[in-house]
């Protein structure tokens, strides 16, 4: 590259100068200080290292491409590559290598300063490196599908950071394999970042109904998830390339995109209507990525505290290849730390930011996967400062800070997405990882419903996530108080009823569903989980009743009937049993409740009792 | 005082304009805080000839101002600067809350680039217009009086000197460093202490934002 070559040739000759006379070295300073052109010197490191985002149409708010474009902002330009604010990277250069990794030398940056403090010279045009084509609309080619917002959103002109999540249905008539996902913020001045994560479930959805304006302002649902252990999301300048075919992840039926927005107020009020590609593959991925995550969710900040230190580990049960790293922090992280142990005792660094800035959310993919051998320790250590001297701490003065995905409260996390070598060993690491991260999901829960003691959907998530965990008690105790807060709510007493028969309190589990149907007599699930429980107290001529209930009232489900037939073999009437069992049977369920209906029917031919 | 040397010589050949009403104080001074001695003559007379132009063209006195005026903000501003625009509510905000006490917001655009249109369209898209003046500053006569270096800059004009020039609040820290919201609001400060009667306690601070010396002359 020019620019280097100028560099280097440059410094010899002013030492050897040195040397030389005093007189000397003044005659000849003006010859040899040969001043910078941006022809020569400064288009080639523009062109490589800025414009994939300053070009016309990029994702940045101005381009850079012309002469002209970067003489009006040299000094700028000199400021914010001194100050390594741009390019924007904030891991370590020793890191990775990562894709889309573009930093300058510190040689480099030392050359744009001079030139723009010698005036910013234009130079030779013919100097000038060819020309590069931008495309200003999809990098990665014309998607398989687009979706965008149904009507734009506005933002309005003031304000710090802005966060709202849009939730956009994906219409597709079949399950599709996607290969590519690419953001396009449509309003580059003001749209900083994205999060994206997918929906299989209504809920995001019926947050969204509920804020009459496009998206919602609140917090990302619990059902809004990566998809099948793969990163997605966007910063400035970042396009994630295709996936290789067999690593592309399942899109079912009927789900929602989620993409939550971190927008920055522009002075004015500005439409804001950003648009997502999407590229699909066309066959189900051979190999599935596991999403580990460390971090803790018991997160307390004292006021003041300018080195409060978080720290989280995992000793990896199955060999691995690192594929991507997400550190997660709010605005009080300053130095966020992921490194690997191997067995031998060696290390091997994850990432490094000795400066963390919550606005720059890279996901770093490493160019080669980094291998790390069973046994191998993952960590992290995250540094917060929540002092006062601290610029970006949101609270001034300095408040207690804890857990929680507000930006004023604080959040500490390290994803790390591997590669197993095959299935079993997906199905291993999968297994061994998530009661840990449950365990820590479940402590997040604890740190909001003490904060909203009276939120009963974070009450009913902690409950899901105790019974995952097999703490009974613990789940009971969440239920009964979302019980307590909606008495009318039939579902709130289901819900109880079931932890409570999973703990065996089957009295109490009874008195639960009873309660339900007290208040919604069709529920067929409080009808069936009651007849469970009547069976197990040797109740068998009312379970009967309560089962036939579930038939009458959802005629169509094989599960009802197979329940039944089993109530019937219970109380010995083993022609009704195969009679109810072959009617399940012409219901065509699924495959593996099929073979167990053919099982049990198998049973009552020969006049013999199912085990409960 | 080379800086003021060049405000006279660039003064001196634009062509002078009726003055448009009373002076707000008797002289301008060059250094910020510190009143000037010495009617008509050094410092003075360079206020006295420092001419901007109007939106429209033609030589505008930026010190001129209706009885009752007790301080002008000039604030330097470009119309693309991304730090100036986002801090254009909080501007018309100071200059709703500042006026019933005398005081008069005056945008200057330094950039000889933009022109009246862009500048119109600019003042209608942040709302600025009825709420502040707008005056272009292309020789830079105001830029170097006052010692701006960026957009957005604010300076102080009272009782006949430069009491302020800085930035309007510590938002921002450094290009790229910026709090959630400011922890000091100089600019508002500086204003009370003026109509107090009061000196200005911090004269001056570092504004952040786009180069002015980036700006073509």
């Amino acid at each position: 590259m020019n620019a280097a070559l100028l560099n280097t040739v440059a410094r010899p000759f002013q030492a050897r100068a040195l040397h030389v006379s005093l007189g000397v070295l003044l005659i000849a300073a003006p010859a040899a200080a040969q001043s910078l052109t941006y022809a020569r010197d400064i288009a080639p490191l523009i062109v490589d290292r800025c414009a994939m985002c300053h070009h016309p149409g990029g994702s940045a708010p101005f381009s850079l491409l012309t002469y002209a474009d970067a003489k009006r902002r040299a000094t700028q330009i000199a400021a914010v590559t001194k100050s390594r604010f741009m390019p924007p990277w904030k891991a370590d250069p020793g890191d990775g290598p990562f894709v889309g990794q573009h930093p300058l030398s510190d040689a480099e940056i030392r050359l744009i300063e001079r030139w723009a403090g010698e005036g910013a010279a234009e130079g030779d045009p013919r100097d000038m490196p060819p020309p590069r084509a931008w495309s200003e609309g999809w990098q990665l080619g014309t998607p398989d599908l687009v979706l965008t917002l149904d009507q734009p959103y506005t933002l309005p002109p003031e304000g710090t950071d802005v966060f709202r999540i849009f939730v956009l249905p994906i219409p597709v008539d079949a399950a599709r394999f996607v290969r590519g996902l690419e953001f396009r913020p449509g309003n580059p001045r003001v749209v900083h970042h994205a999060n994206i994560r997918v929906d299989a479930t209504p809920a995001s959805r019926r947050l969204d109904d509920q804020d009459p304006a496009p998206g919602y302002d609140g917090l990302i649902a619990h059902s809004a998830q990566y998809p099948d252990g793969h990163f997605l999301g966007w910063t400035p300048g970042q396009v994630v390339p295709l996936l290789p075919k067999d690593l592309a992840w399942r899109l079912e039926k009927r789900t929602d995109l989620v993409v939550q927005l971190h927008m920055q107020p522009s002075g004015k009020a500005e439409v804001v209507a950003p648009s997502v590609g999407l590229y699909f593959g066309d066959a189900a991925p051979a190999r599935t990525p596991a999403m580990l995550r460390l971090g803790r969710q018991n997160i307390d900040i004292p006021a003041g505290d300018a080195r409060y230190v978080v720290t989280d580990s995992y000793v990896l049960p199955v060999d691995v290849e690192v594929q991507a790293v997400q550190p997660h922090a709010h605005y009080r992280a300053h130095d966020v730390r992921g490194l690997a142990t191997l067995p031998d005792g060696s290390t091997k660094r994850l990432i490094d930011i000795a400066d963390w800035d919550f606005r720059w959310q890279h996901v770093y993919r490493f160019v080669t996967p980094l291998r790390l051998p069973k046994g191998t320790t993952v960590s992290m250590r995250y540094v917060y400062d929540n002092s006062a001297d601290n610029p970006r701490n949101p609270q001034q003065p300095p408040k207690r800070a804890r857990w929680g995905q507000r930006s004023s409260d604080e959040m500490g996390d390290l994803w790390i997405q591997v590669l197993t070598r095959d299935v079993p060993d997906l199905e291993r690491i999968s297994r061994d990882f998530r009661p840990k991260v449950a365990a820590e999901d479940v402590r997040g829960y604890e740190v909001e419903i003490e904060k909203h003691p009276d939120d009963t959907a974070l009450h009913d998530d902690a409950a899901l996530l105790y019974l995952e965990l097999g703490r009974h008690e613990s789940a009971i105790a969440h239920f009964r108080t979302s019980a307590k807060l909606k008495p009318q709510s039939a579902a709130a007493h289901y819900n109880l009823g079931t932890a409570l028969t999973l703990a065996r309190r089957l009295d109490e589990a009874a008195g639960e569903y009873r309660a339900a149907l007290g208040i919604d007599p069709a529920y067929a699930n409080a009808h069936n989980n009651l007849g469970n429980v009547l069976i197990a107290e040797g109740k068998v001529d009312e379970a009967i009743v309560e089962f036939r209930e579930v038939v009458r009232l959802q005629p169509d489900s094989p599960a009802g009937l197979k329940n039944l037939a089993a109530a019937y073999a219970m109380a010995g009437q083993f022609e009704r049993a195969v009679d109810t069992a072959e009617a399940a049977l012409r219901l065509n369920p699924a495959e593996t409740l099929a073979g167990e209906i053919r099982r049990l029917k198998a049973l009552y031919v020969q006049h013999k009792r199912p085990v409960p | 005082m080379r800086r003021l040397l060049t405000a006279i010589v660039l003064a001196g050949i634009l062509p002078i304009a009726p003055r448009a009403g009373p002076r707000v104080g008797p002289h301008a001074g060059h250094r910020v805080g510190h009143r000037f001695s010495g009617a008509g003559a050094g410092v003075g007379a360079a206020a006295e000839q420092l001419r901007v132009q109007h939106i429209d063209g033609g030589a505008a006195d930026p010190f001129a101002a209706p009885a009752g005026v007790t301080a002008i903000v000039f604030l330097f501003t470009s119309t693309d600067c991304p730090i100036s625009n986002r801090y254009a509510p909080e501007v018309r905000r100071l200059a709703a809350a500042f006026a019933p006490r005398g005081v008069v917001f005056r945008l200057i655009y330094p950039n000889p680039a933009e022109r009246a249109p862009a500048i119109r369209e600019h003042m209608t898209a942040f709302a600025y217009a009825g709420a502040t003046q707008a005056l272009r500053d292309p020789e830079h006569a105001l830029v170097k009086f006052v010692g701006a270096t960026v957009t957005p800059e604010a300076a102080v004009y009272a009782g006949g000197h430069i009491v302020y020039r800085g930035r309007i609040d510590d938002r921002y820290v450094d290009l790229g460093l910026e709090r959630p919201a400011p922890t000091r609001r100089d600019l508002a400060q500086a204003l009370t202490a003026v109509i107090a009667g009061k000196p200005v306690l911090q004269p001056t601070t570092q504004a952040v934002g786009c180069f002015i010396a980036d700006f073509v002359r």
